[in-house]
């Protein structure tokens, strides 16, 4: 049962950012408009940001990536060039809830949710992506590695707005994937979600980053396990250290959907797997050049 | 647009039209779309964006209508399943999912045809892959998503106009389109939430958070005064009748409304009938309900525990009913066994999860009662809101909505009996929808089952014995308790031939969900271990575990555990050649990619046989079919079979248009309304296609000899009406009879009637178990092939083949509809399906499987005619679920070793189990 809520329908960005001290901000509603009816959340005063021109603009060039604040996983998919983009986040975008879901979620209601099984943060993670943020008294950028400060918090002032997330392509020399395990195909929520980079420079990788979901009160980047990876060549042995240093990393619960230690072992698993399978398919471009 | 507060004005088109609403903008879409707008096509299954049923497009894409508030949308472009096609105008798509057999209860269609139609609109020919992924967030629990694929992948085949089909009466036997597949692809069946009166007060029950408690009421006219809009607040007190239901004649456990103590959470309390706004504003909290809560009796072994408290005083031990089976002599056939295997399970509750939430409306009519709702019992329902209203039964008058899914879960009565109080006390309609999670909370469950076995086999494989003891969870209440404890021991052993056999359960109360009927009986969690024990005795005696299960398999004139010879229709042998070829293929490639590839991944290729009674237990259960002829040329059928999506409204009428000899065509069709259709029992027990479909056979036939004595003419006439004259020619000559010239028996000039009534023949269980419990048994077997990702205890399924003895295919696209579904429902429960009660309550955190779970399935349809049935029919609703778990399970066992012990095998339980296996 909804109970009657202020709706605001502001027509441009300005308009927005002044209606939202005391407001909350609704994008796709797929969390927010669930979480009210089922009284999980609370909120006076909502404001729709779905009139806010350009705001689902994508704009992709050489080296760089920057979509709008309203920018739904749908519009992930439907834009070609962002399979060579940012192809973590579209693997994540193929694997989110239904198609009917996908034309109304945001990615930055994603990335606000606060839900460490969110699917499209590991990619945004492991692509370093900068968050864009605008309130009526200014804008800023705070890099989405910094963002997360515990469970459902996170750096955003109450009045702020993301406007846009932004990132560096993936050169040639870099992987980019992700992996969703779930209990089943479609629509499901994430058990443990894994995305990587690795950058490969000659017989060595020279960057890696690796984000895990679903097994902290946040989306993390196992970063002891990047430091082994980094400035090394990359031995069947040596992934299997650093995955096991980012299973020591998460800090999982046991739900309805898994248990603690299946997470923890499949973050092991997934993770050597991921980065195997980065390196590998690295090393056959190299062969190439 | 500018800041908007209050009630602003939303434009919109909506299916071309334009429209305007003022309202609240924070209403959803799909409220609006229903209720304001009429357009009921758009369907409401959850509420909460999991299942897609509100599927509409938004600006051409699709969008869950129950996610989108009102003040989103204007300016935009909305289409509805209305929008698509009509009736008269069917789209491509509509025309290809009648085809394919794509509806079958129809309620998760429109969500399903409005997301087709984003995907056809970019892309004339999809492929397989982007159709289940364009439609994989819209959930069907009827059809195994095959038939659906399949209707979308063809729908461009369907783009020129249809050419009309010539009537034939050659009907058994043929695919024919389901009957009310008109009114399921364009979305105009009316299911239980569709067609109130608009006057209908709001009902809402109020139920207990607590699994156990003891409450008290407080004052509830002073509470209702309070609430402007709150017309009556019904408890225990204001039931006229008796305040008690339950399925068995001698066993009416459950209160309508909880009388001072509840037993589970989700019991009702009371109900608050009124206003919609009004009651639905009214907080939990607010309500004067003073609680004691009690520690709750859960699981079986606390139930059984000498201390534990008793969930009905009746049954201080808590044991509800005791059922069992001896056979032969059980120490004798471990005694001289050569190989002895024994194990145990576990299972879960297993919720029915049909997408439509329970829903009706009741009027009272003058001293009558009359109760729209979907059910799949209406004649029961009769019975027992006569009960509870203390009215006769000719006071009461059931009218089945459609039926959105039902496998069992729809047997029981559910809002019925609050309805029927509601508008018998206020003298006004009163309507009621379940939400996605009262549904859930409240609704019988599959039971949970605890079994040991132990088995055994002689030297060259042949059967000696089972013996096994199941204790199962029924929850609260009685319910179908008693029918599972009763169908285990005769299905125990298995389709197999077992000389000695023993075989107890018991059925438990705790302060869980009532478990009752789903699909089986608790007959598939029993074949989980009894298929497991059967391929363990193979494996330890090293034979190949198909050949094992072909030597034992049970043959025409073999006994079964009950001492039932059956002499005819005993399909299992043939099941099996079919597969043969299938068998030896899979298990040979899967050894081989076995030892080719070492890596994470094992194939596993598996077999699982069953065989099911069909009809009730040693109980009589007729079926009663009528034909009526008017002077004005209108024939009639008079069909009470509840058609809950398996498709009896259709298969009635091809058995019934075949065995009078006119096409399916000719005839009106009047179903289930207990005013007027005769007694057909239950939509259950897989019994509608044996047992109202032989009386339909049989009033065809009456009607049919009536006719050609009329006029005198022979067996092989050929009948034929042309407005109010039936012409019969027989070799050579034509006699034409005058319908007008007949004596009109009733007001409605009824000149000719044909009747049909059909008991399948049983004989009672003596106190050993032993008897005749069924007329025909269904014969099935299933082969799983699939891989175990050994890393991460997945399970990902090639293909299921399945092959089963249905007697006769009276319409194979229905049958094979039906093992799609019940083969989807079988992967549900072996590996991912787990209720629990107060945490799995919605369909986001209770999954059920998708587009993407289903793999390829193959269906070889055996037909091994049953004498009995109509055209040698028998039943398929419940064999095509039984196989699959034990299938699968056989294969995860080929591929990994592992034997389950607790089902659903969730992949961190597979992943356990293989670390301890290797350990
Ligand atoms: C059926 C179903 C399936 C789902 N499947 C998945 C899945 O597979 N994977 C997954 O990760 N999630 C899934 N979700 C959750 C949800 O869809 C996503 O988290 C989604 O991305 C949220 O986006 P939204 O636009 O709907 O956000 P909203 O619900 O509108 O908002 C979510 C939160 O973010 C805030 N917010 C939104 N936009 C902004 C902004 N621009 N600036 C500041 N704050 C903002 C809101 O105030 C709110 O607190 C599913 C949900 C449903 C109902
Ligand atoms: S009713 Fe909207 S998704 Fe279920
Ligand atoms: S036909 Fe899909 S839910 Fe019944």
């Amino acid at each position: 049962m909804l109970r009657e809520f202020e709706l605001d329908l502001p027509g441009d960005l300005q308009e927005t950012l002044t209606r939202l001290p005391g407001g909350t901000p609704l994008a796709g509603g797929t969390n927010l408009l669930v979480d009210l009816r089922a009284r999980r959340e609370e909120a006076k005063r909502l404001v729709w940001l779905g009139n806010i021109e350009a705001f689902r603009d994508i704009k992709i060039d050489k080296a760089h990536v920057a979509i709008g604040g309203g920018t739904t996983v749908g519009d992930i998919l439907r834009n070609s060039a962002m399979i060579d983009a940012a192809p973590s986040l579209v693997g994540a975008a193929r694997v989110f809830g239904g198609q009917m879901v996908r034309n109304q979620a945001t990615v930055a209601g994603n990335v606000c949710s606060g839900s460490p099984a969110a699917d499209t943060v590991p990619p945004l993670l492991s692509l370093d992506a900068e968050i864009c943020l605008a309130s009526s008294t200014g804008v800023r950028s705070v890099p989405i590695d910094s963002f997360y400060s515990g469970f459902k918090k996170n750096q955003r002032k109450q009045d702020e707005l993301i406007t846009g997330l932004s990132w560096s392509v993936p050169g040639p020399s870099t992987a980019n994937l992700f992996y969703k395990l779930a209990r089943r195909k479609g629509d499901a929520i994430t058990v443990v979600g894994v995305a990587v980079t690795v950058t490969r420079d000659g017989d060595r990788c020279s960057d890696a980053r690796i984000a895990l979901g679903a097994v902290a009160p946040t989306v993390f980047r196992a970063k002891d396990a990047e430091a082994m990876l980094t400035d090394q060549p990359l031995t069947e042995e040596l992934i299997d250290e650093a995955a096991r240093a980012a299973m020591a990393q998460s800090n999982p619960i046991d739900d309805i959907r898994a248990s603690a230690d299946y997470r923890r072992h499949t973050v092991h698993m997934l993770t050597r797997r991921l980065i195997g399978q980065a390196w590998r398919s690295l090393a056959g471009k190299e062969a190439d050049k | 647009m500018t800041s908007v507060a209050g009630t602003p004005t939303i434009t919109f088109t909506v299916n071309g039209n334009i429209e305007s609403h003022v309202g609240d903008p924070f209403q959803r879409l799909a409220t609006i779309l229903r209720d304001e707008f009429g357009l009921i096509g758009t369907k409401i299954g959850c509420d909460a964006g999991d299942c897609g049923a509100c599927t509409v497009l938004l600006d051409g894409r699709q969008v869950c209508a129950c996610m989108i508030p009102l003040g989103q949308i204007d300016g935009t472009e909305i289409v509805t399943v209305e929008g698509l096609g009509s009736s008269d105008n069917l789209a491509a798509l509509q025309r290809s999912f009648l085809h394919h057999g794509a509806a079958q209860c129809g309620i998760c269609t429109p969500g399903m045809l409005i997301a087709a139609t984003e995907l056809l609109a970019k892309d004339a020919m999809p492929s397989k892959a982007m159709v289940e992924d364009a439609l994989g967030g819209v959930l069907c629990r009827c059809t195994g998503y095959i038939k659906i694929v399949d209707a979308v992948v063809d729908a461009h085949q369907f783009l020129a106009p249809p050419v009309a089909d010539s009537p034939t009466s050659e009907t058994v036997g043929t695919p024919h389109p389901r009957v009310d597949g008109n009114a399921k692809v364009t979305g105009q069946d009316l299911f239980g939430a569709d067609g109130a009166p608009s006057d209908a007060l709001w009902l809402r029950p109020v139920r207990s958070p607590h699994a156990r408690a003891v409450f008290k009421l407080g004052n509830l006219d002073a509470f209702c005064t309070a609430h402007p809009g709150l017309e009556a607040v019904l408890t225990a007190a204001d039931v006229p009748g008796e305040n008690s239901f339950g399925v068995y004649p001698d066993l009416k456990d459950q209160p309508v409304f909880a009388d001072g103590a509840v037993r589970y959470r989700g019991e009702v309390v009371l109900a608050l009938v009124g206003k919609r706004t009004a009651v639905e504003a009214i907080q939990f909290d607010a309500l004067p309900i003073k609680w004691r809560v009690e520690d709750p009796v859960t699981g079986v072994t606390a139930a059984t525990a000498t201390e534990a408290p008793a969930v009905h005083i009746s049954h201080p031990d808590n044991i509800l009913v005791e059922g069992g089976l001896r056979k032969g002599n059980i120490d004798a056939g471990f005694t001289a066994a050569a190989a002895i295997s024994e194990g145990q399970i576990q299972t879960a509750f297993v919720e029915h999860a049909y997408i439509e939430p329970e829903a009706g409306f009741a009027k009272r009519v003058g001293n009558r009662i009359e109760i729209t709702a979907c059910t799949q019992a209406p004649y029961m329902d009769l019975d027992e809101c006569a009960r509870v209203l203390g009215v006769g039964k000719d006071a009461v008058r059931i009218i089945p909505s459609a039926c959105g899914g039902g496998f069992g879960g729809k047997l029981d009565v559910s809002l019925q009996p609050l309805l029927a109080i509601a508008a018998w006390r206020l003298q006004k309609p009163v309507r009621c929808i379940y939400t996605r999670v009262e549904s859930m909370a409240s609704s019988t469950k599959r039971h949970p089952a605890t079994i040991q076995a132990r088995a055994a086999a002689d030297q060259e494989g042949k059967l000696l014995a089972i013996e096994m003891t199941a204790d199962f969870n029924t929850g609260a209440y009685a319910s179908w308790g008693p029918t599972v404890a009763d169908r285990v021991p005769v299905h125990g052993s298995g389709p197999y031939f077992v000389p000695n056999v023993q075989i107890q359960t018991r059925s438990i109360y705790t302060n869980e969900p009532p478990a009752g009927a789903f699909r089986g009986f608790g007959v598939p969690q029993a074949a989980i271990l009894q298929e497991q024990l059967y391929d363990d005795l193979a494996l330890e005696l090293g034979i190949d575990p198909f050949e094992f299960r072909y030597r034992n398999a049970i043959r025409a004139g073999l006994p079964t555990a009950t001492g039932q010879k059956l002499e005819a229709s005993v399909g299992l042998v043939k099941c099996l050649d079919a597969l043969q070829p299938h068998w030896n293929k899979s298990r040979a490639e899967a050894a081989r990619q076995n030892e080719n590839h070492g890596g994470s991944r094992r194939r596993g290729v598996g077999i699982g046989c069953m065989w099911y009674g069909c009809g009730n237990t040693s109980m009589s259960n007729p079926s009663e079919i009528r034909i009526s002829v008017s002077n004005s040329g209108r024939v009639t059928l008079f069909n009470g079979a509840v058609d809950i999506g398996q498709g009896s409204y259709t298969v009635i009428l091809q058995i019934c248009a075949e065995a009078l000899g006119l096409p399916p065509s000719e005839f009106d069709l009047v179903h289930g309304d207990t005013d007027r259709t005769p007694d057909a029992g239950k939509t259950s027990a897989s019994r509608q296609t044996f047992v109202t479909g032989k009386a339909a056979y049989l009033a065809g036939r009456d009607l049919r000899s009536q006719i050609l004595r009329l006029a005198n003419a022979g067996e092989d006439a050929n009948i034929a009406r042309h407005g109010s004259t039936l012409r019969v020619r027989d070799t050579g000559h034509e006699t034409t009879i005058d319908l007008t010239d007949l004596p009109a028996i009733d007001e409605h000039g009824t000149v000719l009637t044909g009747k049909g009534r059909f008991d399948p023949p049983t004989t009672p269980l003596d106190e050993n178990g032993q008897g005749n419990p069924y007329a025909t048994f269904g014969f099935a077997a299933q082969i799983a092939d699939l891989e175990v990702d050994m890393e991460l205890g997945t399970v990902h399924l090639h293909r299921i083949i399945a092959a089963h003895d249905v007697g006769r295919a009276i319409n194979p696209s229905l049958v094979e509809g039906q093992i799609h579904g019940g083969i989807a429902q079988g992967i549900g429960l072996a590996l991912m399906e787990e209720y629990i009660p107060g945490r799995t309550e919605n369909l986001h955190d209770y999954l059920i499987p998708t587009f993407g779970d289903i793999p390829e399935i193959d269906v070889l349809l055996i037909e091994d005619e049953e004498p009995l049935g109509p055209y040698g029919a028998k039943g398929i609703g419940e064999p095509a679920l039984i196989p699959t778990p034990p299938a699968i399970f056989g294969a995860i066992r080929h591929a990994t070793g592992v034997k389950v012990t607790r089902v659903p095998l969730l992949p961190h339980r597979l992943l356990e189990a293989l670390k301890s296996h290797d350990a």
